[in-house]
């Protein structure tokens, strides 16, 4: 059932408590457990913080947990399958869900004991109505016993006989009609998948129902919303309206800087509401280097093409910024070509087709040198996450990336731009290699893609967050390139090798490229489907249900299978 | 040791019994190295005897059957009597109950601290009876007494944020 009063309903349930978290490996859980940390070391609440990166995880933790704990609560993990089901708990176990996947499981839904589900309920959900899916079984059972007496008399007997056969052959086919509109409406509500508000921020916004909340809180949250952002998982809409909603929350807690007499100290913490261009990590790095490995540049440009690169020159060379100049450090830039430089490339974008070159977002300072965009943040701690790790269990990498939204870790966050600097290289580079191959085929109903073995850097993009925007960057580019006015509305397949002992690859599906699309998501139930019509190898394990792990050897059949669900 | 000490008993008899002055100066030298070497091996066991008081402050009163067996007897006993003793300082100081000086070793900042498991512990008894289980990479909110004698032996890190 939803919780109304997160306060009531789930702090002060849990505040007398020892709880479990369970937390999934995306940077939008990673801030939703920061935020929730803070207010329960705040309060003295003991708990246990065990990551889980996907189903399996997720029984095998609870299996050892569950005699200590009564209430758990898992964050971005649980919502869109039968949480019951799967983990078998004790009665009196009761679970709390904030989770920004959807469809919400019905079954979740209309549970009134055990599951509580953190999530606002004016998220557009849909949820069936509980008569359309739910039935009382003992209904049926005492008509069908009443149908079992006998009259008196024969001649009566027969009329009463005729008259129960009558009814129950009503009966059975107004079943057989509910059930049918049941699967129907079933299917429609688990058709697609999608992303609601982010985690981050619901958190954020029990604190400050209980007015605990804190600058460092406000910027968790507004790094979770970005996270949503830039992983493509929200609507341009929606990240405009929570935008918003945080704006708010930022000027009431960094309203000191405006006043002249009494403005904070520089070094203080302070956040400030930026418009502020799209270029990733561009005041970590030069100028040159953000252009050519942000997507949105890089696609518009067509920077895997010489064409492109003259394009780029000539864009710089439009805006009167010198290539040396363009190629060092931002930081280093002249003072005079930085003052005017987000409108200078507004203004030039323009010219070159690109609108949308400046995004609302947030900007955070503290100490006298260092300042990050909430973008920023966002890579240096994906990066983080799932950077190939050379031994110890893949926990190591949580924790770090754990560690690195800590404003004391700054040495943590900085390596974490460093590999995200790496990686977005590597991304752009086979983005660059797979169009100038011709790697992206089309299927049909699909696009599809695979990345070879012995591509470089083929080892960064067996984690799902690294290959989903591989595959989502890959789309745009190709969009942007490809001159074949269908393909340009199919969605994408892409697979990559996960593990060379064990042969297998990693699938994602997602949605096509278009302008106004809302991000709802298919594969996942297409990919179900096809693996059971072949009875291929496949492991369902991530919470995203796009994402799958597939033998090898039984790719191409399960590729066939999903051309034919989807032609 | 013993060598020399025979050698110089031998040569102490025959300079008194024959008379050859002319060994004394080898006894004394002797003697000298006797002197230094017992000098060394007292040094020796007496760093021994304080590097196990520091483990009673470090690993309690019970020590882990890997260091006990370095320990001689006579090393054993000695614990047992400094145990004995402090436990009765213990006893003496705050009340009724005596007071624990092993724990809180640096002025503590906050009740509950945040840990790390480092390795895999397994089942860890909290206050109230149930018990948490510490495995590699989990972090927990636990009460700082309880933990302090884990990040001593390294199995938990306390977590600064």
């Amino acid at each position: 059932m939803f919780v109304s009063d997160f306060r009531k309903e789930f702090y002060e349930v849990v505040q007398s408590q020892r709880v479990l978290l369970f937390v999934a490996w995306d940077v939008d859980a990673l801030c939703a457990c920061k935020i929730l940390q803070a207010l329960f070391q705040c309060d003295h609440v003991q708990y246990t913080l065990i990551p889980v990166s996907g189903w399996q995880e997720l029984e095998t933790a609870f299996l050892e947990h569950k005699e200590q704990f009564r209430y758990f609560i898992l964050i971005n993990c649980g919502a869109n399958v039968d949480l019951l089901d799967i983990l078998q708990p004790d009665e009196d176990a009761i679970f709390f869900v904030c989770d920004t996947h959807r469809p919400v499981n019905v079954v979740n839904v209309y549970n009134d004991t055990q599951i509580k589900l953190l999530i606002k309920q004016d998220d557009d959900l849909e949820v069936p109505a509980y008569d359309d899916i739910f039935r009382d079984e003992q209904e049926d059972e005492a008509h069908s016993g009443n149908e079992s007496d006998n009259g008196s008399e024969p001649s009566e007997k027969r009329t009463r006989l005729e008259e129960e056969i009558v009814e129950q052959t009503m009966k059975r086919r107004q079943r057989r009609e509910w059930e049918a509109r049941r699967r129907d409406i079933l299917f429609d509500y688990e058709q697609y998948e999608y992303h609601g508000t982010s985690s981050a921020m619901v958190m954020f916004d029990l604190a400050w129902m209980m007015s605990k909340d804190l600058n460092d809180m406000l910027w968790w949250a507004i790094v979770g919303l970005t996270d949503q952002w830039v992983q493509d998982k929200i609507t341009q809409m929606k990240y405009v309206t929570d935008i918003g909603v945080l704006q708010r929350h930022a000027s009431r807690h960094n309203h000191r800087n405006e006043d002249e007499e009494n403005a904070l100290s520089v070094d203080c913490t302070r956040i400030s509401f930026e418009y502020d261009l799209r270029l990733a990590l561009y005041q970590h790095w030069s100028l040159h280097d953000s252009l050519c490995n942000t997507c949105y540049t890089a696609a518009r440009f067509k920077l895997w093409s010489v064409h492109g690169q003259k394009r780029l020159q000539e864009f710089l060379a439009d805006m009167g910024l010198p290539l040396k100049q363009v190629k060092q450090k931002f930081q280093s830039m002249d003072i005079s070509l930085k003052e005017n430089l987000r409108e200078m490339i507004e203004e030039s974008a323009n010219k070159f087709g690109m609108k949308d070159m400046r995004v609302q977002t947030f900007s955070i300072h503290f100490g006298f040198k260092h300042k990050f965009l909430a973008s920023d943040v966002v890579f240096a701690t994906m990066s983080l996450m799932e950077s190939p790790e050379k031994d110890g269990s893949g926990t190591d990498n949580f924790i770090q990336a754990l560690d690195s939204l800590s404003r004391s870790n700054l040495d943590k966050l900085y390596h974490g731009l460093e590999l995200a600097k790496k990686q977005l290289r590597a991304t752009q580079q086979t983005i660059a290699s797979c169009l100038c191959t011709n790697l992206v085929i089309s299927q049909g109903p699909f696009l599809y893609c695979s990345l070879m073995e012995g591509t470089p850097d083929v080892v960064l993009f067996s984690k799902p967050a690294s290959l989903s925007l591989l595959s989502r960057h890959l789309l745009k580019s190709f969009v942007c390139s490809t001159k074949n006015r269908r393909c340009k509305l199919l969605p994408l397949v892409m697979a990559a090798p996960l593990s060379m002992e064990q042969g297998t690859v990693t699938m994602v599906g997602i949605p096509p490229e278009t302008d106004g699309s809302d991000r709802k998501n298919f594969f996942g139930r297409a990919f179900e489907k096809a693996a059971e019509g072949t009875n291929s190898r496949t492991l369902h394990n991530h919470f995203d249900l796009s994402v799958i792990e597939l033998k090898a050897e039984d790719r191409s059949k399960f590729l066939d299978a999903l051309v034919s669900l989807l032609s | 040791m013993k060598t020399l000490y025979e050698q110089n008993q031998s040569d102490v008899n025959e300079a008194k019994s024959g008379g050859r002055g002319a060994l004394i100066s080898t006894i004394k030298l002797r003697h000298c190295c006797l002197l230094r070497n017992r000098r060394c091996a007292a040094a020796y066991l007496y760093d021994r005897l304080l590097r196990i008081r520091a483990l009673r402050w470090e690993c309690g009163s019970v020590l882990p059957n890997a260091l006990r067996f370095h320990m001689s007897a006579e090393e054993m006993e000695w614990f047992n009597h400094y145990k004995k003793s402090l436990a009765t300082y213990m006893r003496s100081l705050g009340g009724d109950e005596g007071l624990d000086i092993t724990q809180d070793m640096k002025p503590p900042k906050s009740l509950y601290i945040e840990v790390r498991c480092l390795k895999d512990y397994g089942e860890f008894e909290v206050d109230d009876g149930t018990s948490v289980l510490l495995k590699k990479n989990s972090q927990h909110f636990l009460p700082r007494w309880k933990c302090e004698q884990l990040i001593r032996q390294g199995v938990l890190e306390h977590v600064l944020s």
